[in-house]
């Protein structure tokens, strides 16, 4: 049988070979379960996980998402079982599906990421990374500190890699202005690449009731409404060349796929676009290689960064 | 569940921002349940303006002609652009969503709907009615927009009774009057009930001094539909507390009693 050959679509972050740049954020696809229904999701460069703690959490008060222009506003509040749910309730079948996992995990503090990077240390050869959310704009105590602190990322990253041995993505919170030093302490701190962005703070009031549409008051913006932010944010990180990046924000399309690979991502996260076409990974996958294909463009990481031609010139 | 699209083969107004859409699905004609529901794109193809989809009971399942059919209200972006919808379009739906109901052993059930909540309703009266069971359908509406819909229930093999708070049709007043008394004419029936958040409030207040089984049907608002952005978290009772439930995939219906609502 003779092989058909496309595009070369294989990307590294890193230590982490992906075999395509197509990857789902965190929060947006659970552990990948209920999508295995619609496609074959290990056709996926990878899944990122829900974001875990190391004890379940509850959430925040409903309502919990809000519809506004182009986009969502979300509360969720990381609700979540909890770590050794992750490897009790969603690493079999994870198995089973033969899915590239990033697992996402978050503490409130430096010690918490320690006791989950210590959980985790018995199941490293089933994970291709793990994810530091250290950005949700949702927890008061948790991200948003870290992101501010320039230490804590760097200490959080060092001692999770550490323990784990787990190659290790940071991802930044658009929320904190200029992104460069977070992601120098990420660099410093051993990261093998950032993603970003997470979703951008935002509030919706109603006019009838003069209450505000979230129950936590303030939430996270994603979708199409913040893919400049992202676009922008990808663009400058990229021209700085820190880390390897997974660039997120509003992807609704292969063409906003490419767009985030030609601005400097290496590989692109799909968030809230799984809540409306269900079976957007494969899509997308599909028509980056048409595209390709059509460009006769024989190997995807020749177009990553090409925004920055003219400067690099 | 499946992500599909289908051919409308009518899409009516039957009342003030009321309408009708039948569309053509054996799929669903042969896996919808009732107590489950279905999530509508409710933009053209390719876009996303409204972004999310919007969640829709099945009224009517028509077997013979594989067709089934959506009550709707219009209410903002999402239904209006239904309600422009003509025959002959497409729509891109998923489902049967949620876990069915099952009412196979009801002998006696008394159906509890208020406005747009009887759509969910209708479907279970029928199959219900079907089975041999007995079947009391308790319907409120604000007004009198819904009135077409009494040939509806006119086909049902079951009792009905209708509150209009305009005073236009059926009696005035509102569905729980019906228990103004104090007294329990349903004693052994199996309740289930879909409609306002007042109104299920009041129900659980009047219900929590009687022994029949309550099982509501909620709305949220929903982002994923299947059970994944834990957007659509309403509180369920626990032993010490609560537990946040999903309406999408623990759901959409609850013991009455168990639900607290914010
Ligand atoms: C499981 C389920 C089944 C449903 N079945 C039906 C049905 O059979 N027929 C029907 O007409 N409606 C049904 N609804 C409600 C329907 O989903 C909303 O009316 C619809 O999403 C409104 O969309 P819109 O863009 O027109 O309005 P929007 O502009 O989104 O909102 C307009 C108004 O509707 C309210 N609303 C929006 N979404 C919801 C929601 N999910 N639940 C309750 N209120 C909402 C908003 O608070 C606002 O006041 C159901 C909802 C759920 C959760
Ligand atoms: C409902 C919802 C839940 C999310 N939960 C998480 C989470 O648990 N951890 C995290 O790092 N990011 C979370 N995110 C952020 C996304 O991973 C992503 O960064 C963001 O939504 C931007 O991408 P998008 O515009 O494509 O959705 C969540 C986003 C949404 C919409
Ligand atoms: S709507 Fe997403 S979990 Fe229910």
């Amino acid at each position: 049988m003779v092989k058909e050959k496309g595009p070369n679509l294989k990307v590294n972050l890193g230590t982490i070979e992906l075999d395509n740049p197509v990857i789902t954020c965190s929060g947006t696809f659970s552990s990948g379960l209920e999508y295995g229904k619609f496609y074959d999701i290990s056709k996926l460069g990878a899944v990122t996980t829900k974001s875990f703690s190391l004890k379940p959490k509850k959430g925040n008060e409903p309502p919990r998402t809000c519809e506004v222009a182009c986009g969502l506003l979300n509360s969720i509040g990381l609700q979540n079982d909890g770590i050794n749910s992750f490897k009790k309730d969603h690493l079999p079948y994870i198995k089973k599906l033969n899915i590239r996992v990033i697992l996402s995990i978050f503490g409130q503090d430096i010690a918490e990421f320690r006791k989950i990077a210590k959980e985790i240390v018995d199941i490293r050869q089933d994970i291709i990374a793990l994810e530091l959310n250290l950005s949700c704009p949702n927890v008061e105590k948790g991200g948003m500190a870290f992101c501010t602190s320039t230490d804590d990322i760097k200490n959080i990253t060092h001692e999770v890699k550490q323990i784990t041995k787990i190659p290790v993505i940071v991802k930044l919170s658009p929320n904190v202005g200029d992104l460069s030093m977070p992601a120098i302490s990420a660099r410093e701190g051993g990261a093998d690449a950032i993603s970003l962005i997470n979703t951008v703070i935002g509030a919706a009031f109603d006019i009838d009731s003069f209450k505000p549409k979230l129950g936590n008051i303030q939430g996270g913006l994603s979708g199409p409404a913040v893919k400049p932010i992202a676009i922008a944010n990808v663009y400058n990180l990229y021209k700085e060349n820190i880390l390897p990046i997974i660039g997120m924000g509003g992807i609704y399309s292969w063409e906003d796929a490419v767009e985030f690979m030609i601005a400097g991502a290496k590989a692109i996260g799909l968030g809230s676009v799984n809540f409306v076409n269900y079976m957007a990974g494969i899509e997308i996958l599909e028509n980056i290689k048409k595209y390709l294909t059509s460009k006769n463009i024989t190997d995807i990481n020749s177009i990553i960064g090409r925004a920055s031609d003219k400067i690099k010139r | 569940m499946k992500l599909l699209d289908a051919e409308i083969v009518n899409n009516i107004r039957i009342g003030e921002g009321l309408y009708k859409m039948e569309f053509f699905s054996p799929y669903l004609c042969k896996n919808f349940k009732p107590g489950q529901f279905i999530n509508i794109k409710c933009s053209p193809e390719g876009l996303f303006d409204p972004f999310l989809r919007r969640p829709f009971s099945i009224y009517d399942i028509e077997n013979n002609f594989n067709v089934v059919s959506v009550l709707y209200l219009v209410r903002g972006k999402g239904t209006k652009y239904l309600s422009g919808l003509e025959k002959g379009d497409n729509i891109n739906f998923c489902g049967p969503l949620g876990n069915p109901l099952s009412f196979e052993n009801d002998k006696k059930v008394l159906l509890i709907g208020g406005g747009i909540g009887i759509a969910p309703l209708y479907l279970m009266a029928k199959k219900l009615s079907g089975q041999g069971a007995l079947v009391y359908f308790l319907c409120g509406f604000k007004e009198s927009n819904f009135r077409l819909l009494e040939k509806d229930f006119l086909r049902l093999n079951a009792d009905y009774k209708i509150y209009c708070e305009d005073g236009m049709w059926g009696e005035v007043g509102i569905v729980t009057d019906e228990f103004a008394s104090g007294k329990n004419k349903f004693e052994d029936y199996k309740v289930y009930c879909c409609g306002p958040l007042e109104m299920l409030k009041k129900l659980q207040a009047i219900f929590s001094k009687y022994n029949n089984t309550v099982i509501a049907i909620l709305e949220e608002k929903m982002a994923c539909g299947i059970g994944v952005c834990m957007g659509c978290a309403v509180k369920i009772k626990q032993k010490g507390g609560f537990a946040y439930k999903k309406v999408c995939s623990d759901g959409p219906s609850f013991n009455l009693e168990e639900v607290l609502f914010g």
